[in-house]
């Protein structure tokens, strides 16, 4: 059900305006989502010296099992523990979030950022460069890439996928900046004689920032479905490397003897994605106190 | 005059609107009646709660978060309190309102003959064709030049002008005996207000209807209106007719606020004189009166206790002061 | 409006012209040897060149692009190396399979979005509103392939109904009914997509407009809440609904693969998967010279829409 990243920009220009104030407080479901997600972080970088089975050891005598106190989820159909190839897993997607959205708006932003400022040629030139690439299927474009590209690796997904969302974050950002760069606070500092850096820094940075941050997040759970797609098509890592999106690939043949290796990796996705989602959205209407009608 | 005569009688009217921060009152206390072909002013600043007052006499307020109290008939019909459905009869066909932006006020995207005869196919039942016909009539009628071609533009084709006459034709369709007029001119520019005005004098006229002019402009007010009605902090401080208050005003704002008007008899260069301070914040109001903060005759008992509606002596003025301005009458304006 | 239509048509078949060019090159820098693929790998070196020739593959990219522009003005998309078969046949007939699927998921989206967001936007935070939301957002986070998956899961296997299989998908001329059943699930799961979507855009801008003036002023003659809402507030809010719609159907054309692929629709996306494994050049190229072309169209027709809807836009 996700959409592509251009109808979530779409989604988020509009909802900007429909928010009550009393909504704008950060709740008890916004930190617990944060909590969620942290947990998910650490688990995966401790994922090493935490009391789990190994994930790769592959146990003929228990295969296809049901969750038990040896194995909380079940095992699949090669014997191996599924809840610490979820654990495992995780690594995949939070990599592949973080490191394509790294070098999406690493290169994105500042573009996008500096485009929106300074207009004239240079944002020309360089928005219908981008522009044309937005028209392109990214996804597309990127299982072609990825098809060809062997042998495959992390980094390389993470390359891809980071290159194919810069056109979406220049834009993004480009747009924001351009509603910012146009209000009077900033053609006053200007006025007063402001260097561009200055300006940049000291009043477009802060008021883009927010919703960057919301993109951001937004982006990381975009990218994440993105890799599980890809496993679908046999393009995300290799096996036996636990990924959520090769998990629920996997799964699909066994579907009828073994629910759970669908199941767990599932609702292990769904839950980091729906956090996600949720952090970005309230944080959104939280910074957008300009935009609210009373 | 029986009850039953009065267009309009507004008895004990108060509108309190709820919001996070607690309840502020935004009408207290109002009462007056208006005659058929009667003009009113409400004369206020921003703040006084006289948009909020029109709008509480149509039943037009928001539906969530408002309390109304008191009683509003209009024609023997008891607005306040009447469900949406009960209200909605009226609305239109024996109360209008001509709002303050006409930029606003008009849907963008739908063009403007429509809006104008929405009323009359909707609510009269009238036919596409004879829906046409009266709307370029009343196009004709407020004076839209090209009325059968203007029936088609949208509104962002018109200038502002044209617009607010628009939004008075949409008003008067459904042929109201009442016509609450909103600020109908802030915000265009001089002269047309002028021929606003001078429209809604002349339409008032040819069709007989009451008009309440609401705006914080006195000059508006003063040759346009047979009564008027001086609003502060959501109450009324002053009522009577044009004449009588502009030249016997007794309690200190609406000397204030007239002071406070640039006058052709003046001399050139006049200042303007300024009410110092500002509006109260309603949900915060000091005791006693809520003029006295910033009031240069208060007295101790103004900060204490709120003034009630006292006649002054001419018929149909009263004012709400411990310490008036002193009577002018009997001396030559 | 008529020149606007046109600056926007030239811009877009500009952009059309400039996807061709970079389509063509990616797929032709990309590593992968279609004589390879058709020889097979045992075959001597020289035979390999041989074909290659045969194939026009060894002259010079710009000369090969040409080539290919030169044939597709005269209609012809050329013929697979790896199937012999005409690519634009292969394309005729996944074609129609994603426009059905499109039509009957929009159609759902949209007849269950519009009513759904003008209930929630007359009573906002109401327990309609609130379940929808919720709801909304929880599918919005769930991606297409897990919900199918699960889908599949819970309502073929536990409940026994019958679901796609390799072949099971079954034309609309042979039948109808076994053509609906077959697009049920994908059309479905498509349709829950585009409804979250279109629900909360419209949701909100319903909220925003009903908020204007212009629907208090509305309301001061008397017309309905129903009528407002349906003659009044939807059309200046439709405009994001409109723009929205547009990206959307564009992306399900060339996205939506992902949900033929799993539940073996042969659709422009599944044919798109199989020929880029194939390194059939000829094919992956048609598809997204096609896929391109209709996203445009596709925009066009939805800018033209907005148009009527909302005719401010071509006046600034």
């Amino acid at each position: 059900m996700s959409s592509s990243p251009l109808v979530r920009e779409m989604i988020e220009d509009a909802t900007v305006r429909d928010t009550p104030p009393r909504k704008r407080r950060l709740g008890i479901l916004f930190w617990a989502c944060v909590g969620w997600l942290i947990l998910n972080l650490l688990a995966a970088i401790l994922a090493n010296v935490l009391p789990m089975k190994n994930p790769f050891f592959q146990d003929y005598a228990v295969v296809n099992a049901s969750p038990s106190l040896h194995h909380l989820f079940g095992t699949d159909d090669l014997g191996r523990d599924i809840f610490s190839r979820v654990v495992f897993g995780s690594r995949v997607s939070i990599e592949v979030g973080l490191g394509a959205m790294f070098i999406g708006f690493g290169f994105g932003g500042p573009l996008g950022m500096l485009a929106a400022y300074r207009r004239g040629k240079f944002d020309t030139f360089l928005t219908t460069f981008m522009y044309i690439f937005l028209a392109f299927p990214a996804i597309i474009a990127t299982i072609a890439v990825l098809s060809f590209w062997t042998p495959r690796s992390l980094l390389k997904i993470i390359v891809v996928v980071g290159i194919a969302s810069v056109p979406i974050i220049y834009r993004v950002i480009r747009t924001a900046t351009m509603n910012i760069a146009t209000k009077d606070y900033v053609i006053a500092a200007k006025v007063q004689g402001a260097t561009d850096r200055r300006i940049l820094v000291k009043e477009l940075l802060p008021n883009v920032a927010p919703i960057g941050v919301s993109f951001l997040l937004i982006g990381v759970a975009t990218v994440i479905t993105l890799e599980g797609s890809l496993a679908f098509l046999g393009l995300s890592v290799n096996p036996p490397t636990p990924s959520w999106g090769n998990m629920i690939n996997e799964s699909r043949a066994i579907l009828q003897t073994n629910p759970w290796l669908a199941i767990f990796p599932s609702v292990a996705m769904c839950l980091f994605l729906l956090c996600l989602n949720f952090i970005g959205d309230r944080l959104r209407s939280h910074f957008d106190v300009t935009e609210v009608k009373l | 005059m029986s009850q039953e005569q009065k267009l309009l009688v507004v008895k004990d009217l108060n509108t309190t609107f709820q919001t996070p921060a607690g309840p502020l009152p935004a009408v207290g206390g109002v009462s007056f009646d208006l005659n058929k072909n009667e003009t009113l002013g409400i004369v206020g600043e921003s703040g006084s709660g006289k948009t909020v007052l029109s709008r509480t006499i149509m039943g037009l307020q928001p539906r969530t978060n408002v309390t109304v109290s008191g009683s509003v008939l209009l024609n023997g019909f008891e607005v306040v309190g009447a469900s949406e459905e009960e209200k909605r009869k009226i609305w239109g066909l024996q109360v209008a309102m001509v709002f303050q932006d006409p930029m606003t006020s008009l849907n963008p995207v739908t063009r403007v003959g429509k809006q104008i005869d929405e009323i009359l196919r909707v609510r009269m039942g009238m036919d596409r064709q004879s829906a046409k016909a009266r709307a370029i009539e009343l196009l004709e009628l407020v004076g839209i030049p090209s009325p059968s071609q203007r029936y088609r533009v949208f509104p962002g084709e018109l200038s502002g002008g044209m617009r607010q006459r628009v939004v008075i034709a949409t008003a008067l369709a459904g042929s109201p005996q009442l016509l609450m007029a909103d600020e109908p001119t802030t915000g265009l520019d001089v002269t047309i207000q002028a021929q606003i005005l001078n429209l809604l004098e002349e339409i008032k006229e040819r069709l007989k209807m009451s008009v309440v002019l609401v705006t914080h402009d006195l000059g508006v007010v003063a040759t346009r209106t047979s009564r008027i009605i001086v609003m502060y902090a959501g109450r009324i401080v002053e009522i009577g007719s044009t004449r009588e208050v502009f030249a016997h005003h007794r309690m200190p704002y609406t000397r204030a606020l007239l002071d406070g008007s640039p006058k052709v008899s003046n001399p050139s260069h006049t200042r303007l004189m300024a009410i110092p301070g500002r509006p109260p914040n309603l949900q915060d109001l000091p005791p006693g009166c809520s003029f006295a903060p910033r009031c240069s005759y208060a007295t101790d008992r103004c900060h204490q206790e709120r003034p009630e509606l006292e006649p002054s002596g001419a018929p149909g003025h009263f004012f709400a002061c411990w310490n008036p301005l002193p009577t002018t009458r009997g001396v030559p304006a | 409006m008529a020149r606007y239509l046109v600056r926007r048509l030239i811009m877009l078949l500009g952009i059309v012209f400039v996807i061709t060019v970079g389509a063509f090159y990616l797929i032709h820098l990309l590593p992968g040897d279609p004589a390879v693929v058709i020889l097979g790998t045992g075959d001597s070196p020289l035979n390999r060149a041989k074909l290659f020739a045969q194939l026009g593959l060894n002259k010079p990219i710009y000369e090969q692009y040409f080539v290919w522009m030169g044939n597709i003005i005269h209609g012809n998309l050329g013929t697979s190396f790896i199937s012999q078969t005409p690519v634009w046949g292969t394309i005729k007939s996944a074609l129609p399979i994603d426009l059905e699927l499109m039509v009957i998921s929009q159609i759902l989206a949209f007849a269950a979005a519009i009513p759904l967001a003008m209930r929630s936007a007359k009573k906002p935070d109401g327990w309609l509103d609130r379940i929808l939301s919720a709801g909304s957002f929880t599918l919005l986070s769930i991606p297409s392939f897990i919900a199918i998956v699960l889908l599949v899961l819970f309502v073929a296997i536990d409940l026994g109904v019958p679901h796609t299989g390799v072949s099971s998908y079954v034309g609309l001329s042979t039948d109808w009914i076994g053509n609906l059943e077959s697009l049920s699930l994908p059309s479905f799961v498509l349709a829950v997509g585009s409804f979250v979507v279109y629900y909360r855009v419209l949701r909100s801008d319903l909220i925003a407009t009903l908020q204007e003036e212009y629907i208090t002023m509305a309301r001061s003659k008397g017309i309905s809440q129903r009528r407002i809402l349906w003659r009044h507030a939807l059309r200046p809010s439709s405009v994001a609904l409109l723009g929205t719609a547009g990206v959307n159907i564009g992306g399900l054309l060339a996205g939506g693969f992902i949900v033929q692929y799993l539940l073996d629709i042969p659709g422009l996306g599944y044919t798109l998967i199989s020929a880029i494994g194939l390194s059939d050049y000829l094919v992956v190229q048609g598809i997204v010279l096609v896929v391109c072309v209709g996203v445009i169209l596709i925009n066009f027709f939805f800018d033209f829409v907005i148009n009527i809807v909302d005719p401010r836009i071509s006046r600034e």
